[in-house]
């Protein structure tokens, strides 16, 4: 008996603590925000502990407390999983919150609102751990809700403008069909396997899986942004910087590769359901490092980055490497969250400019960014040793030498190169040259808020990777041996991608300005997806409804059968076929003759 | 013949001349159409009652019928015309449009 549940349980404690006391006076206090900032860097050395444990020993914990009720024959409960995922995740996590708390302490200190942002941070938070550490689909679901609808909150923060409401109703909406296939997936598994606990569902077998694994997906493309439902991500940057820097990079969007993960036992033998993913996350990384090109918002450009990456994610599921997958779910937030706060400075620096365009020269002005932005973009690309290469290189590595769709392979190639070709991007545009935004800005980056909160996050960027992939248990064994180009291939395809954007921004600075070509339009526009998505689909609709409502009952049986087509009938015949010139007193005086002539002379016929 | 039949008969011939005849307003050949009808629905009932047929005692209800109809669709036209022009002189209506 060791202090490994009581300690995981008091972590989780502590973090629901300032949202219990935000009915006392504390919630009204000046402090609020540093009262929640402080509980959540307690509650991440408090579950290191856990997780140390958790890598010396191996041990794995299912903590179920409280039995909530059994319909017939299915038992609900309150069950937390401590397995090597949840263990893992949850101080990464906690990690990365507290220095977007910090961050945000400083970024939104002009809200009037702030507490209330910290504790929708907060009970985001919650609902996070919730579906990491959750043993059974219920209490998952519970979760995957919760982060739904903190996300909406969060987007839609500031509601006074509108593309903010529309952005939170679109990312509700997307991730609402996704949901659909959850509940699938949760219906099949009740029917099927009576159960909705993990330790059953992965014991009995069954000869096909295909369509609970079918939902499960169904529910990944919608919450992790894949394609098809992946255009409420970009739009989800209306919110401020800290909920992209949390939600929509690091934690909520990883929660459907996550789900997918958490099912690999099953998945591991249904080849159908692994190379749908494959496909579906080469698709989605190429089109979104496509997108990503000519975007002109640096908040865009960063979140068609996670895009991208997720599709990555996508992909190493696709190839029977969730382990992969998980780690790469882990570094990547570091360098993600990093990018963000970094954008988010900026920003802030420039009196709330995002457009690249007219940013510049910021090289001088704000050393310390400067340096965490490059840090995290050659940490995104895989630079070799810093914290992506970890993940990134494994996963190209594997995918290079495992029996698979080529096809795919190769787009994913193209993909890693447009990621280092969209970073170059994002440092030639912000940070190079001389300064295109107006000269009347106090440039500031002194905040020690600011400042730790990065430099923690870079500290993470650079060594995370390292410490994580060297402490944990050994899973699937990566591959060892390959030919020499293969295993330079991931290298090779991001310094091309470099050199080919640097070469492009460098060229390109003097020229006259020519009008878009087809290709620019396609990847300005997002590929076209959202405007027909959003404009073709809700207009036929609601045609139909109004054709069918209106006119087919009023209009054509009231109106149209008997009166309108018998007048309509009669005017055109009488305008085809009359002669006449309207002369009726000739008419009646000439049929009153005949009268008159023939009654005369008939008389006389004797 | 007697001589009510008579009597009514004329009363039919009057009205039907006075439909055939006229000067200026459409109204008057729509009134003695009116009374046409009225002449027949009498003759009709006085030959029934008389000669005691009384399976055809409908006949007269029938026409009637018949004869408020036609009376509406009679002053619906004059309605017409009379909206485009303001009165109903005949010589308006040399036009074919309405």
């Amino acid at each position: 008996m060791n202090m490994f549940s009581s300690c995981m349980i008091t972590a989780l404690v502590i973090l629901t603590l300032p949202i219990i006391t935000s009915s006392t006076k504390l919630y009204k206090n000046k402090l609020y925000p540093y009262y929640v900032k402080t509980a959540t860097s307690y509650a991440f050395m408090i579950s290191m502990i856990p997780t140390m444990m958790f890598i010396y020993s191996g041990q794995e914990t299912i903590i179920s407390n409280w039995h909530w009720m059994t319909i017939q024959t299915m038992k609900l409960s309150m069950s937390f999983k401590l397995d090597y995922f949840s263990m893992i995740f949850v101080p990464v996590a906690l990690f990365v919150t507290w220095s977007i708390m910090e961050f945000s302490m400083w970024y939104m200190h002009s809200d009037p609102y702030i507490n209330r942002f910290f504790k929708y941070l907060l009970l985001f938070l919650i609902t996070m751990m919730v579906l990491v550490t959750a043993n059974n689909m219920f209490q998952l679901f519970i979760g995957w809700e919760g982060v739904g609808i903190m996300s909406f909150l969060l987007i839609g923060w500031w509601y006074g403008r509108t593309d903010a409401n529309t952005a939170a109703l679109q990312a509700v909406l997307y991730n609402r069909i996704g949901d659909v296939g959850f509940i699938m997936a949760m219906a099949w598994f009740l029917l099927n396997l009576n159960t909705w606990d993990l330790q059953q569902i992965f014991i009995t077998t069954n000869d096909n899986f295909n369509l609970p694994l079918l939902g499960l997906l169904l529910a990944a493309t919608g919450k992790s942004a894949q394609f098809g439902l992946h255009p409420w991500l970009p739009s989800a940057m209306e919110g401020p910087t800290p909920v992209s820097a949390l939600l929509h990079s690091s934690t909520m969007v990883v929660a459907g590769v996550f789900l997918l993960i958490r099912f690999h036992p099953l998945m591991e033998h249904n080849q159908t359901i692994q190379t749908l993913t494959l496909c579906l996350g080469a698709i989605t990384t190429l089109l979104t490092a496509i997108c990503a090109l000519t975007q002109n918002d640096i908040k865009k450009i960063v979140a068609f980055s996670t895009s991208s990456q997720l599709g990555l994610m996508m992909v190493t599921i696709g190839i029977n490497q969730p382990y992969l997958a998980f780690l790469h779910i882990c570094t990547h937030a570091f360098f993600k969250a990093m990018l963000f706060m970094c954008s988010g400075s900026i920003i802030h620096s420039l009196n709330d400019e995002q457009d690249i365009r007219k940013m510049g020269g910021l090289f001088k002005v704000l050393p310390f960014t400067t340096t965490s932005l490059i840090i995290g973009s050659l940490a995104l690309t895989g630079m070799p040793f810093l914290t992506g290469f970890y993940s990134k290189d494994l996963i190209i590595e594997s995918a290079n030498t495992s029996n698979t769709n080529a096809w795919a392979l190769l787009i994913t190639l193209v993909a890693t190169s447009l990621t280092a070709a969209y970073s170059t991007r994002i440092m030639f545009f912000a940070l190079l040259g001389q300064p295109r935004f107006s000269p009347m800005i106090l440039i500031n980056e002194n905040n020690p808020l600011l400042i730790n909160s990065i430099k923690r996050l870079l500290i993470g960027s650079v060594f995370a990777g390292y410490i994580i992939s060297h402490s944990i248990t050994p899973t699937t064994i990566p591959q060892m041996t390959m030919p020499h180009y293969l295993k330079m291939t991931a290298l090779a395809v991001t310094i091309l991608g470099f050199i080919l954007a640097l070469e492009l921004n460098l060229t390109t600075q003097g020229l006259k300005f020519n009008y878009p070509s087809n290709y620019f339009k396609f990847s300005s526009l997002l590929g076209y997806y959202p405007t027909i998505m959003h404009r073709l689909t809700p207009k036929t609709s609601l045609t139909i409804s109004q054709k069918s409502a209106s006119m087919l009952l009023d209009s054509i049986w009231l109106e149209n059968i008997l009166p309108k087509s018998i007048s309509y009938f009669q005017m055109k015949s009488s305008t085809l076929i009359s002669n006449q010139k309207g002369l009726i007193k000739l008419y009646f005086l000439s049929f009153m003759l005949t009268m008159i002539l023939s009654l005369l002379i008939l008389n006389y016929h004797g | 013949m007697s001589m009510v039949y008579i009597n009514i008969f004329l009363a039919f011939i009057l009205s039907l001349m006075g439909m055939l005849v006229y000067r200026s307003h459409l109204m008057s050949s729509l009134l003695c159409l009116e009374g046409m009808m009225l002449s027949l629905f009498v003759m009709m009932s006085v030959t029934i009652l008389n000669n005691h047929l009384t399976l055809a005692s409908m006949m007269p209800i029938v026409l009637l019928v018949f004869a408020a109809c036609e009376a509406a669709l009679g002053l619906s036209l004059l309605v017409m015309v009379s909206n485009t022009y303001g009165t109903d002189y005949v010589q308006n209506l040399n036009l074919l449009q309405c």
